[in-house]
């Protein structure tokens, strides 16, 4: 299968891709390339949601209880929507993809262990059922059901682990080498 | 390249990325009107009941750190034409605030410090107030005012909840009323 392991070389122009993507490696690109432009979307419009509201972010944070108020909370709020936005940058332009693939995984995992935590301690506290458990997780998108944004999430942590194991990226800007 | 080294690479692309993350943060923190120290100490600021004396029995000069007052003390220093700061958003304060209140919102206070810090003196009681008793904004502002040098803080924790059961008037309008 030549034209397979074209595709994993990281080495082609534009006749040649256009040419793979209508194989088998090719779908699995254009799949990638999906996954790419919908974490870089996610967290772009995230990070600009957050950017310059350290103090509204920080409340957000402070209310799972996990980090205290101080000094810690506040560098999360300032530096967190900063490193969301290159992320974004990164996998939308394929400059240092594998980097910011990691980053959003273990983001991903991190934000899908604070939701649950958050969430069995409302339910425990009061009864309510998951279906009812709404609040703002402090994720840029405003208020929304915990089981909606587990679900969002899990989905995000799949497509940055899709990223990151990927053996190798197309679409990606100038001659970077994800 | 192998595996390893695919995993290698993406880990020091990760700590480049957050170390960029990190720069622009703090530089743009730096810059931001609404910008944080984000080691400043909030916690030393003191906090009291007023002894449990009445707000009129304290002599003002001695006025140090926040003071909690109640419905009766509030409307005694509204009265007397103190500064009152309504740390609510703006939508909220355009909705309905105590006649007379500035609007400082807690989570954009470095906007809002541009236009009401110049209206306010160190030397003379500030009141501030948020939504209600479940509401800390109020006293996150007066901590922060606090760190700024204005000592003469008082907190109504009621807020605009108390003020309205009481069906005292409301005013309502933009911010820029005042300004």
């Amino acid at each position: 299968m030549g034209i397979s392991r074209r595709a994993d070389t990281g080495d082609s122009g534009l006749p040649g891709l256009l040419f793979e993507v209508s194989g088998g490696a090719g779908r699995r690109q254009l799949l990638l390339l999906a996954f790419r432009v919908v974490l870089a979307a996610v967290f772009i419009y995230a990070a600009l949601q957050k950017v310059g509201k350290p103090l509204l972010f920080a409340d957000e944070i402070g209310m799972y209880g996990i980090v205290g108020p101080g000094s810690l909370l506040y560098l999360i709020a300032i530096v967190l929507p900063w490193i969301e936005m290159l992320c974004g940058l990164a996998l939308f332009t394929g400059i240092f993809i594998r980097g910011a693939a990691l980053i959003l995984a273990a983001m991903n995992l991190v934000f899908i262990v604070v939701i649950s935590y958050r969430t069995v301690g409302i339910m425990t506290a009061d009864g309510t059922p998951l279906r009812q458990i709404y609040f703002d997780c402090g994720c840029g998108f405003g208020p929304t059901y915990a089981w909606k944004k587990l679900i969002g999430d899990t989905l995000l942590l799949v497509f940055s682990v899709a990223v990151l194991f990927s053996p190798s990226y197309r679409f990606i800007a100038g001659r970077g080498k994800g | 390249m192998t595996a390893v080294m695919k995993m290698k690479r993406a880990i020091a692309q990760a700590a480049a990325l957050v170390l960029l993350g990190t720069v622009a943060g703090l530089v743009h923190n730096g810059f931001s009107a609404n910008g944080i120290d984000p080691f400043r100490k909030l916690d030393d600021v003191p906090v009291y009941d007023n002894g449990g004396k009445p707000l009129g029995e304290t002599n003002p000069e001695t006025h140090d750190g926040i003071c909690y007052v109640s419905f009766r003390e509030f409307r005694e220093i509204v009265d007397a034409g103190y500064p009152i700061l309504d740390a609510r958003t703006s939508d909220e304060y355009k909705s309905g605030h105590i006649p007379g209140a500035m609007l400082c919102d807690y989570f954009e206070m470095g906007r809002h410090f541009e236009t009401v810090l110049p209206r306010l003196s160190p030397e003379e009681r500030i009141v501030i107030y948020c939504s209600g008793p479940r509401c800390d904004d109020s006293e996150m502002l007066a901590r922060e005012l606090y760190n700024m040098g204005y000592t003469k803080l008082c907190v109504f924790r009621g807020g605009l909840e108390e003020w309205d059961e009481a069906g005292l008037t409301l005013e309502y309008g933009p911010e820029e009323a005042w300004e």
